[in-house]
């Protein structure tokens, strides 16, 4: 039996990612979601602390996880993401491993 | 029909004197206040606490195998220990297994856990702690906001802590009308770091905004709001319980410094125990985080069991008094 991954309504694309994330950062941050872009920076475009990223991958880990089991996103890794792009490469890039 | 009692998620692991005085507190709330308990914490470590193993009238345990310890970075910990007692009660009243939950360990870690759970109230950037001051004069009390939860804050978040510290006192302290005042040093509008200085100009569209206040009008009931960051609350926290002490100490040294003091002593002494009862920490009753989607309320480190009765009776009043709600409804007004 494989390892439980990738189980459930199909792959999940960069896309679908972006669109999942932008939903969650901006409830989060309170925003509209247009001011969210691939290349907006967390910190410089959406004021966005370590706290509202920590809030971020508990809901992406929670709404993703639903669809694809065991999806975990280190906390040391947060510190790397500067970029809307970089957090969907990847999270893309966990989902796919 | 009766009214449905209520469950308090009690973190047995969290605190200097845990599990023991937490178990101990726990149990006598069950039995003082009417409330049920959900002893979250190892069951080893709990079961042998019990009188009668877990069969407890009120008391249901919840094994939880992680402990998150005070030094621990809050965030982290509360990320990745999703089976310590303390992310484990948040996640009760998360599910409606519990409608509030008390903690007296790390109060970081705490406050990430029930953000993170609970989630925060729509409005609200940061959460922040109430912490009760007494008043010696009378029985009022005043409220510090904030005791430590968020360190580095934004005008606009002492802005959101002056309003969450007035519907709190509102609704728990009875006060009509809360007056809030600015923690600074000097009562100028011109005092203050940057700041003070911003935020004291968001605060003037606060209804009740008195101004600057300094630290000597903590204790005094100036004002029945003092908002502050977390940094610095907590600092005038732990050093109003560090003058406190040296007060009593110094008070108590007089009346056993001479045989005509300690004569005087033995009528002053009891006055004097009672009169001080006021500021035992033990009494209070815990400090309540405003912002998150729940009741939390956070006790002093070394709670003891009376400590522990006292925080589930403030988490008690919360759920009876809608905090959480109220708290939404005076946010979504603006």
């Amino acid at each position: 039996m494989p390892a439980e991954t990738h189980v459930a309504q199909g792959p999940i694309g960069p896309d679908e990612v972006y669109r999942i994330l932008r939903e969650r950062l901006a409830e989060i941050l309170e925003i509209d979601e247009d001011r969210i872009k691939l290349e907006s920076s967390f910190t410089q475009d959406l004021d966005a602390d370590s706290l509202a990223l920590i809030e971020l991958v508990e809901a992406l880990e929670e709404e993703l996880g639903e669809r694809t089991v065991g999806l975990r996103i280190d906390a040391e890794d947060l510190g790397d993401l500067g970029t809307v792009q970089e957090a969907v490469d990847y999270v893309v890039a966990r989902l796919g491993s | 029909m009766g009214t449905q009692r209520i469950t308090v998620a009690v973190d047995a692991m969290g605190g200097d004197k845990a599990p023991g005085e937490i178990v101990r507190g726990a149990l006598d709330a069950v039995s003082e206040l009417g409330v049920d308990v959900l002893l979250v914490g190892q069951e080893n470590a709990i079961e042998p606490l019990l009188p009668d193993g877990r069969r407890v009238p009120g008391v249901a345990l919840e094994h939880a195998g992680e402990v998150v310890g005070m030094d621990e970075d809050p965030a982290a910990a509360a990320r990745r220990k999703k089976d310590s007692s303390l992310v484990r009660c948040a996640q009760a009243v998360r599910e409606g297994r519990a409608q509030a939950m008390v903690g007296a360990g790390n109060t970081g870690a705490t406050m990430a856990a029930a953000l993170l759970r609970m989630g925060r109230v729509r409005g609200i950037s940061r959460p922040a702690i109430a912490v009760p001051i007494p008043v010696p004069a009378g029985t009022r009390h005043q409220l510090l906001i904030d005791g430590g939860s968020t360190v580095d804050c934004t005008p606009e978040w002492l802005a959101q802590f002056a309003r969450m510290g007035r519907e709190y006192a509102r609704t728990r302290l009875a006060v009509d009308e809360p007056t809030v005042g600015l923690l600074s040093n000097g009562e100028e509008p011109g005092k203050g770091d940057e700041l003070r200085k911003r935020t004291f100009s968001l605060l003037e569209k606060v209804p009740g905004f008195n101004g600057n206040v300094e630290g000597r009008d903590l204790m005094h009931g100036t004002v029945d709001v003092v908002v502050t960051d977390g940094f610095t609350g907590n600092i005038v926290l732990k050093t109003l319980e560090g003058a406190l002490r040296a007060a009593v100490e110094l008070v108590f040294g007089v009346l056993d410094s001479t045989p005509e003091a300690k004569e005087a002593g033995k009528v002053v002494a009891p006055l004097l125990l009672d009169a001080a009862a006021v500021f035992d920490p033990d009494l209070t009753g815990g400090a309540v985080l405003l912002g998150v989607d729940g009741v939390c309320v956070i006790s002093h480190g070394s709670s003891s069991a009376r400590a522990i009765v006292n925080a589930v009776r403030v988490a008690q009043e919360c759920v009876e008094t809608g905090v959480v709600g109220r708290l939404k409804e005076s946010i979504d007004a603006g």
